[in-house]
């Protein structure tokens, strides 16, 4: 309820043209009130990974989106997005150890509102899945709502939870091993060879393949619509 | 745009396999960026037999797919594919359904590859349509491209590689010396030898007044025909010494063709001529020296060797050096006809050596007489068709005259033990014994011609399926050393006995289909119609017996009298039969690729070859080897039709 009051909100800025036109077109694609109850083959994923700064999510920033889309069952290797975002700083060397990102690389990166409205444009109001979910959407929120005071619209799926949840069922507390469902793990697991892990589009890549064999399974243990995989 | 770092990903996993690796980045880029992904589970039918088709293809990236048939509810198994291999091409080539199930053996990711995009690139890459073409000629009907249009365009480039790299100059045109140096045949000798020391050259060639060549006078001529002879012969006309006629060629051959011509002619001088014969001005020459010198290890320095080999240890050496020399000709795709000509012929000449000591080595040791009766030394079976790269067993025998009675004994034990001499000089020089005794050393293989003809006539007249099996060593028989027409009357009593004994053939062709054809290969197995799988491929009795049985079960039947090899033997049938135009070629092209994969294989492992691992095959191996295989099956179909051999029981 809460986000459809926001949506509505943010439709009446459009409206009122308080926001850029890319932005609106973001907002205004959510008009399908069907979704939730379409089946899994109808439905456009869009898996994706962001690489930052570090982990802190009021001070570390984006510095790279990857994410393929997942339609019908099918990755779309053409239907694929990857952006770097021009920064000052590419965090500390920890970071830069995991994302391999030189500040010299991000100079040839985006400005972060067209990196944004990239992104949003091409997500549109696919489905967002990605690993530890809560994480990669905060930081995307972070910049969104500096810049247009609202949040993504998009519905979530956290991967590494649909795993559990296809595996342990929905009860399964997930605190207590956590490294049983981290990504190298679950790929490991699901028998994904493993490249290019700590490139956004990479990481997204791999993610999709975990995803869409989770969503095998789960299709097979009875998770038929949209609805049912978000447990609404 | 999709991004860089996905299709990137997906470039790299196409380009394991052929024919991606083959592409241009640019293109294989714009195909990655048009596949899709998809992850299927055990059991999970991708599309069925009847189903319309897709839009697109499907290429196995992990996991496995079987393609079956059924047939009145029951399955027929056509394929496995794995990891690389592409199936449901149906969709590019043809606008029917699909006729094969596809269903997954193991939980498979899958890329889908649009039709559009790969009728695209037929079109404008003929090395990836040339894949297309060969690769799944089993799976498209309608489109029968065989594996000649494969192979063909696909030797040509291994021909044009391989003399390109075949020790470097090999294509190389031998630039004949042109300044040649001529007199008329009536100077006289002392003139000619006068012009040859102040010139400071080896040889000087006598032509006619319209500068035809008639005779070449070099300088062994001069010390074995003047200096050594007593008298005054210096006074005499060169043309009482002069060697004629002289071998002509045209001009622009190379470094290749020479090598191989002076292999087969064992000369040392060549004119060239205006137009190739000796009817015509002379314009070069090209001399031993001129060839050689260009490079060390050759088949023409090898045959020299063995020609001058004072004992059978130079022979063995000399057999040693050949091999590494067919190393280096399998390692630069040299064509397969060319290297088996080479090894054949420096075999014959270690063969010939052989007996030449043999015989000598008899005549000093006297406790045996010479008689004065002919002989014709023969090579059976591998080595008779002049296919035998790797040093396998030695197979051979001995057919002499018919002596008159009261010596009959004493020529027998006379050529047994010629026979015995020679085969165990072969096998110092590495040719292994034959474990079934077939060998000149054997009394019962050493025999007179009228023996021989019992035989034979034995053979034809009452066949029996396991005696025509063990006899088929003996129809390949080649004459290498004596008097070869002896084997040429052989041959006719043969053709004769045949043409007799129809039903003989029936038999022969039979046994040429004892063998069909495995499916092709699957991960580390051989994969059969009747579903055993083997994890070692026996090349030889799966692939290169049954195509070289039926070659010479035809070449009998059409009684060519020429001692072929297999690929000779079908090249020359596509002229005798009609209808069998592609297939000759075909069948030749498959078993040429199979005597290499098989040197190759013996090579690497130092042994016969025989037997293969399919884990060493790589991708494109097996995909030729699975054409190969269909080809196999074409041959034994037109056997089977010819011969009406569905009515002849066992």
């Amino acid at each position: 309820m809460i986000r459809f009051i926001l949506h509505k909100n943010a439709e009446r800025r459009c409206k009122r043209g308080e926001l850029p036109s890319g932005i609106c077109g973001y907002i205004r694609c959510f008009d399908d009130s069907h979704l939730l109850s379409r089946p899994l083959d109808e439905v456009r994923f869009v898996v994706f990974d962001t690489e930052t700064t570090g982990f802190d999510t009021s001070n570390d920033v984006v510095i790279s989106i990857g994410a393929v889309a997942l339609d019908g069952f099918k990755i779309n290797v053409n239907d694929s997005f990857e952006v770097l975002i021009r920064r000052d700083s590419v965090g500390d060397s920890e970071a830069v150890t995991t994302h391999g990102l030189l500040l010299k690389d991000l100079h040839e990166g985006a400005e972060e509102k067209d990196a944004l409205n990239g992104f949003l444009a091409y997500t549109g109001d696919g489905v967002l899945v990605a690993q530890h979910a809560d994480y990669d959407v905060a930081m995307i929120n972070r910049m969104l709502r500096k810049r247009y005071g609202f949040d993504l619209f998009n519905q979530v799926i956290d991967t590494a939870s649909l795993a559990k949840r296809l595996e342990k069922g929905p009860y399964y507390n997930l605190a207590h091993k956590s490294g049983e469902y981290r990504l190298d793990t679950l790929l490991e697991r699901y028998g994904i060879r493993l490249y290019d892990r700590h490139t956004a589009a990479g990481d997204a890549y791999l993610t999709a393949q975990l995803f869409q064999m989770l969503l095998m399974k789960a299709e097979k243990s009875g998770i038929k619509t949209l609805r049912d995989l978000l447990l609404k | 745009m999709p991004s860089n770092t996905i299709v990137e990903r997906v470039v790299a996993d196409l380009r394991k396999y052929p024919p991606f690796d083959e592409l241009a980045p640019d293109i294989l880029q714009g195909l990655a960026e048009s596949v899709s992904l998809t992850y299927h589970e055990e059991g999970e039918i991708i599309f069925h037999k009847g189903d319309s088709l897709r839009d697109h293809a499907f290429m196995v990236m992990k996991g496995a797919v079987r393609l079956f048939d059924s047939v009145e509810d029951k399955e027929v198994l056509v394929d496995l594919c794995d990891e690389g291999d592409i199936f449901g091409v149906r969709a590019i080539f043809s606008k029917h359904d699909y006729v094969l199930t596809a269903q997954v053996a193991e939980e498979s990711l899958l890329f889908e590859l649009p039709v559009d995009r790969i009728r695209h690139l037929l079109e404008t890459d003929p090395r990836f349509s040339l894949f297309f073409a060969g690769a799944f000629a089993k799976s498209v009907e309608e489109i029968e491209h065989t594996l000649t249009e494969a192979l063909d365009p696909g030797l040509s480039r291994f021909r044009e590689q391989s003399y390109m790299t075949f020790l470097e100059n090999e294509t190389l045109e031998v630039k004949p010396v042109t300044s040649v140096v001529t007199c008329s045949p009536d100077i006289l000798i002392r003139e000619a030898a006068k012009i040859m020391s102040d010139k400071g050259i080896g040889s000087i060639i006598v032509v006619s007044p319209e500068r035809h060549p008639l005779g070449i006078v070099t300088d062994t001529d001069l010390t074995k025909k003047v200096v050594s002879v007593p008298g005054s012969v210096k006074e005499q006309p060169v043309s009482t010494i002069m060697s004629s006629p002289v071998y002509t060629i045209s001009g622009g051959k190379t470094i290749a063709d020479m090598v191989m011509l002076m292999v087969k002619t064992k000369l040392r001088h060549f004119c060239i001529t205006e137009d190739g014969s000796a009817q015509s001005p002379i314009t070069g020459i090209i001399s031993e020296h001129d060839i050689i010198i260009s490079e060390g290890n050759n088949p023409a320095v090898i045959m020299k060797a063995v020609m001058q080999a004072s004992g059978p240890d130079q022979l063995k050496e000399q057999r040693d050096k050949a091999e590494s020399l067919l190393q280096v000709y399998i390692e630069q795709d040299v064509a397969m006809h060319f290297i088996s000509n080479i090894v054949t012929e420096i075999n014959d000449a270690i063969i010939t050596r052989a007996i030449d000591f043999s015989l000598q080595e008899l005549d000093d040791d006297g406790s045996v007489q010479r008689p004065e009766i002919g002989f014709c030394w023969l090579s059976l079976g591998s080595e008779g068709r002049k296919e035998q790269l790797l040093r396998t067993d030695q197979d051979n025998a001995i057919l002499y005259e018919d002596p008159p009675p009261d010596v009959a004994e004493q020529v027998h034990e006379y050529f047994l033990a010629l026979g015995k001499k020679v085969t165990g000089m072969l096998q110092h020089c590495g040719f292994v014994r034959c474990p079934a005794d077939i060998m000149a050393s054997n009394p019962v293989w050493c025999q007179p011609v009228s023996a021989w003809k019992r035989y034979f006539s034995k053979w034809i007249v009452t066949p029996e399926p396991k005696a025509v099996m063990h006899s088929t060593i003996f129809f390949d028989f080649r004459p290498v050393y004596g008097q070869t027409e002896l084997g040429a009357e052989l041959k006719q009593e043969i053709f004769s006995l045949i043409s007799k004994n129809r039903g003989f053939l029936g038999f022969f062709a039979k046994n040429a289909l004892q063998n069909p054809p495995p499916l092709g290969f699957f991960r580390n197995f051989l994969v059969e119609k009747s579903r055993d799988h083997a994890n070692e491929f026996d090349i030889k009795a799966r692939a290169m017996m049954p195509l070289c049985d039926a070659a010479r079960v035809l070449t009998y039947e059409l009684t060519v009298p020429e001692y072929l090899s297999t690929a000779e033997r079908f090249k020359r049938l596509e002229k005798l039969v009609p209808g069998m135009q592609d297939l000759g070629t075909e069948a030749a092209a498959a078993y040429e690729f199979l005597m290499r994969l098989r040197a190759v294989n013996g090579l690497a492992n130092g042994n016969s070859g025989r037997y293969i691992k399919p884990e060493t095959l790589n991708k494109l191996e097996r995909q030729t080897l699975r054409n190969v295989f269909s080809t196999i099956e074409k041959v034994q179909k037109m056997l089977n039709l010819r011969f009406q051999l569905d009515y002849i029981r066992d």
